[in-house]
C-alpha cells in the first residue's frame, strides 16, 4: 500500500453563489498516477486547481474544508503559495510555452525559486529536466531557439521539462493530450509511466482508455461530487456505482 | 441495464451479440438432446442430422469471434459491456466444445446393436438427461442474467459427476456378463463420458455468467462427484 501523499477531506469550493465542489474526500497516493474522470463541468480541473491553489486567482472563489500534502494544510493564509507550486507542477491542455527559447524555457523556473546559481548549474538543470521529459535527443542541438517553434507533442513534453525543472513532488495535469495526435500522445503516456517513478501524478482526462493505461487509481467525478473513487482495474471492470459505470459504458445523459 | 448506450448501433452491437449466443446456445441444446434420443432409441437415421448441425454450430462460432472482434475494436467496451464481450466469447467457445461432444455421442450410435437391454440404457439416459437440464437452465440464467441460477448449475455438476460413475459402473457390469458386449460397450463407456465433460464446459458456462454479472469469478473449488474424488 502507498503512502498518502496528498489528502481532501470535505472540500467544498464556491464560484461565487455557484458551488462547484461538494465535500470531495480524496487521498492520492505517493508515486502513483490518478486519474480524473467526469463529464465537462464535473468539478475535475477544479478539483486539481485546488492543489497548487491556481482558483487563489479568482477574486470569487472560495475554498472550504482541507487538502493536505504530506500531512500539511495548504489552504492556510500562511502558506507561501510560490513554494507550494514549486512543489506542485502543472501542465495544461493546450501546450503553452513561454514565447522564449528552448533553454530559457527550462531555466526560467529554478531561477525565480534561487536555483541553478551558475550557467552550469542551470545547464545541467535544463539537461536533466528535458531527458526527464524525453526531449533531450530531439532538441540538444536546438537550445536557442524559441519554444514555440516545436511541434505540439514537443511543446508539450517541453511544458513538463519545465515543470519538472524545479523539481516538484507532484505534478497535475489537466488533460495533456487532448490536442495531440497518437503518436504524441503515446510518447506522453510512456512520459507518465516513467515520472510516476519519482512523482505523485494527478491527469484529468476526457479518454476512459487513457486513465485505463496511465494511472493505478481512478476517481470519477459528477456534479461536483466526487461519485467513485478506487483501484482503475475495478473502476473500469466492475465499478460498484451505477453513475460511474454509466459515464465509463456511454450510457450517460 | 436500465439506461441504453448514447451510441444506438453500439447497443444494437451488444444485443446482437447476446442473441447470437443465445441461437448458438439453443442449437446445441437441440443437438445435444437429438444425439441422447439417437443412443437411447438406438436411432441410426438421424445420425447424418446431428452431424450436419454441428456445422451450424460452428458457423456461429464464427459469427461470434467477428462480432467480438469487431466491439473490441470499435467500441472498447468497459466494465459490464467489456465482461458480456468476453464472457460471450467464452460460453461460444464451450458451446462448440458440447457441439463436437454432442457429434462425437451420434458417431457412437452406429455400431450399437438395436437390441440393448433397458437397464444397460437407462442410468445413461438418467444422465444424459441432467445434462441437457443442466445446459437449458445455463442458457435460461444467461438469457435472464440470472446469478443464483448460474450458480445452482455451477454446483449441480456434482450430480453429473456421481451420475457419470453409475452410467459407468452399469456399462463395465454389462460388459463383464460377456465379452462379446465389448466392442459397443466401449463406445458407451465413451458416450459417458463424453456427457461428463459437456457437463463440464456448462459449468465453464455458468462461471462466465457469474462474472458476467458480478464482476467477480465463483470462490473456492466446484463441488466434485463420488467419480472425481475417487
Amino acid at each position: 500500500m502507498s503512502d498518502i501523499k496528498i489528502k481532501s477531506k470535505n472540500l467544498n469550493v464556491y464560484y461565487g453563489n455557484k458551488q462547484a465542489l461538494f465535500d470531495v474526500n480524496l487521498d492520492l497516493n505517493e508515486k502513483e498516477v490518478t486519474a480524473l474522470i467526469g463529464p465537462s463541468g464535473c468539478g475535475k480541473s477544479t478539483f486539481i486547481r485546488c492543489i497548487n491553489r491556481m482558483n487563489d486567482v479568482i477574486d470569487i472563489c472560495k475554498v472550504t474544508g482541507n487538502i493536505e500534502i504530506d500531512g500539511i494544510e495548504i489552504n492556510s493564509k500562511e502558506l507561501d503559495v510560490v513554494s507550494l507550486r514549486e512543489r506542485v507542477g502543472m501542465v495544461f491542455q493546450k501546450p503553452n510555452p513561454f514565447p522564449k527559447s528552448i533553454y530559457d524555457n527550462i531555466s526560467y523556473g529554478p531561477k525565480i525559486h534561487g536555483k541553478g546559481e551558475s550557467k552550469n548549474e542551470l545547464d545541467e538543470i535544463v539537461e536533466n529536466s528535458l531527458r526527464k521529459a524525453a526531449l533531450w535527443e530531439e532538441v540538444k542541438d536546438r537550445l536557442n531557439e524559441p519554444g514555440t517553434g516545436l511541434s505540439g507533442g514537443q511543446q508539450q513534453r517541453l511544458c513538463i521539462a519545465r515543470a519538472i525543472s524545479v523539481n516538484p513532488e507532484v505534478i497535475l495535469m489537466d488533460e495533456p493530450c487532448s490536442a495531440l495526435d497518437p503518436i504524441a500522445t503515446a510518447k506522453i503516456e510512456e512520459l507518465i509511466d516513467e515520472l510516476k517513478k519519482t512523482y505523485t501524478i494527478v491527469i484529468v482526462t476526457h479518454s476512459m482508455a487513457q486513465a485505463v493505461r496511465v494511472s493505478q487509481k481512478t476517481g470519477f467525478f459528477h456534479l461536483g461530487k466526487l461519485i467513485e473513487v478506487g483501484k482503475t482495474e475495478k473502476i473500469f471492470k466492475n465499478p460498484d456505482n451505477k453513475m460511474t459505470q454509466d459515464y465509463i459504458t456511454g450510457r450517460f445523459g | 441495464m436500465n439506461n441504453e448506450h448514447t451510441v444506438k448501433s453500439y447497443e444494437e452491437e451488444l444485443q446482437h451479440l447476446t442473441d447470437s449466443v443465445i441461437k448458438m446456445g439453443s442449437l446445441t441444446e437441440t443437438q445435444l438432446v437429438d444425439s441422447m434420443d439417437a443412443i437411447i432409441k438406438v436411432d441410426k437415421d438421424s445420425i447424418d442430422k446431428i452431424i450436419k448441425s454441428d456445422e451450424e454450430i460452428n458457423k456461429f462460432r464464427s459469427k461470434i469471434d467477428t462480432q467480438i472482434m469487431t466491439l473490441l475494436v470499435k467500441r472498447a467496451p468497459m466494465a459490464i459491456d467489456l465482461r458480456e464481450t468476453i464472457s460471450s466469447l467464452k460460453i461460444s467457445q464451450d458451446l462448440e466444445r458440447i457441439g463436437d461432444l454432442s457429434k462425437s455421442n451420434a458417431k457412437k450410435v452406429k455400431p450399437l446393436p438395436l437390441d440393448l437391454p433397458d437397464e444397460l440404457l437407462s442410468n445413461l439416459k438418467r444422465l444424459g438427461d441432467l445434462v441437457i437440464k443442466q445446459l437449458n437452465d445455463v442458457i435460461d440464467s444467461y438469457v435472464n442474467k440470472n446469478f443464483d441460477k448460474a450458480k445452482d448449475v455451477w454446483e449441480k455438476d456434482e450430480q453429473v459427476d456421481d451420475l457419470t460413475y453409475i452410467a459407468m459402473e452399469s456399462v463395465i457390469e454389462f460388459l463383464s456378463k460377456d465379452k462379446k458386449n465389448l466392442d459397443f460397450s466401449t463406445h458407451l463407456i465413451f458416450a459417458t463420458k463424453n456427457l461428463e465433460r459437456a457437463g463440464d464446459h456448462i459449468t465453464n458456462i455458468a462461471e462466465s455468467i457469474c462474472y458476467l454479472i458480478k464482476g467477480e469469478y465463483l470462490k473456492g473449488n466446484r463441488p466434485k462427484g463420488k467419480v472425481i474424488q475417487e
